[in-house]
Order: structure tokens, then sequence, then C-alpha cells
């Protein structure tokens, strides 16, 4: 999203706002998925749903800012000026991926230290982390599939007017 | 090649008293992923149509 947001502002090429318009709802659905099955683990782990830990704290504030791309987007009428608002938040708002990153490492709350690493060796028992790889590249492939679902019938919405839209559809 | 924690299907859901929390936190994913897909093949369909209405008409 922030390559797109960038090569929107720079360049002002179209096709990548429409990409962060059709990423963001997907991002903000699987955000709120970590959130509430961190919640959930976190009652027999930890003894409680919720805490301000660092990390939970620094996700929550991911979940803030995608709807936040979604509300902004969602209040002008002037598409375009849409886009560009949306995209400079978007560049504003990945500042916390870093900090999300690292939160396990500059708070001590919580949440372990990272216990994967691509550098070094992980912590993580193989007989979890094959499994764990496994998911992540499934659930990025069906990531992918969605956003090429919902960035289709984005671009059809927005480019309706054109020719090749009435051509294709 | 593979052992199994588990010895019936009762274990496996039970989890060692962890399966509520495993089992609701997949209910509540799948569901939400499964939904999206859902709507996204919906908005696609509904926009095509409204396009080629826009077509007919014009």
């Amino acid at each position: 999203m922030a390559v797109c947001a960038l090569m929107h502002i720079v360049w002002r090429v179209k096709l990548a706002a429409y990409l962060i318009k059709s990423a963001a709802p997907i991002g903000a659905m699987i955000t709120f998925i970590g959130l509430f099955s961190g919640s959930i683990w976190g009652i027999p782990t930890w003894g409680t749903w919720w805490q301000w830990d660092a990390r939970i704290t620094s996700t929550l504030i991911l979940f803030i800012m995608y709807l936040g791309v979604l509300t902004l987007h969602g209040s002008f009428s002037n598409l375009e000026k849409a886009d560009r608002l949306m995209s400079i938040l978007v560049i504003i708002g990945v500042v916390n991926i870093p900090i999300i990153k690292k939160s396990v490492d500059w708070w001590s709350t919580l949440h372990q230290p990272a216990s994967i690493s691509v550098s070094g060796s992980s912590s993580i028992d193989p007989s979890m982390l094959y499994p764990l790889l496994i998911s992540i590249i499934g659930l990025g492939f069906m990531l992918i599939s969605l956003g090429i679902l919902s960035s289709r019938s984005y671009i059809l919405s927005r480019e309706k007017n054109k020719k090749w839209v009435s051509d294709y559809v | 090649m593979f052992n199994s924690e588990f010895k019936n299907f009762n274990e496996i859901l039970d989890m060692s008293g962890h399966g509520i929390y495993v089992w609701s936190v997949y209910l509540v994913g799948i569901s939400i992923i499964a939904i999206s897909f859902l709507i996204a093949k919906k908005r696609i369909k509904t926009v095509q149509r409204k396009i080629k209405l826009n077509n007919a008409s014009s």
C-alpha cells in the first residue's frame, strides 16, 4: 500500500490509488482477525483478553489507520482529491509498521520477543514452525486472490464511464 | 512420519481444554474471510450488471 501511495503521489498513477482503496478493507479485516484471535488466545495464556501491551496497542493503531483510510476516502465527493489524501495518510501510517515489528524488542511487555528469525535461529519448535510457514504462505495467496477480486470490482466501478469497460463487460 | 498428539476426535475438539479458544478463532476467522470473498464476488456481479444496464440505455 505504501509503494502504491508513493506511486500515486509522485507519478499520479490512478491504478495505484485504486489498489490502495481495494486493499484497505482486506488489511482492516486481517488486522481485526489478528486482534480478535489474539484476544481469545490471551485468556488461557495471559489470563486477560486485552492489555495495553506495545504490540497489541500498535496493532490496534494499525486497525484504526485502515479504518481512517477508508473513512477519509469515503468522506470526499471529489474522488481524485480523496485518492490523493488517502495516499498521504497511507504514507504517514506506514511509520507504524516498523513500530509494530520492533515493539516486542523496544518495550518489555506481555508479548515475548520475536520467535521467528530470518537471519538467526528461530526459538519456535520445528513441529510448529513449518506448519506456521506453510499457513503464512497459504494465507498470503488467499489474500492476494481476495485483493484481485476486490480491485477488479473497484476498478470497474471507478472506470465505468470509460470505453474499455463497456467493451470488457 | 506423522505422530498425532490426539487419540480420538473428542481429544482434537477438546485440545486439552483449549478447544473452545482454538475452534472459536477458526470459526470466526474462516467466516469473516469466506464472507469477504462472497462480498467481493457479489460486488463484481453488481458492478457488471450496472454497467450493462448503462450500456443498454445509452
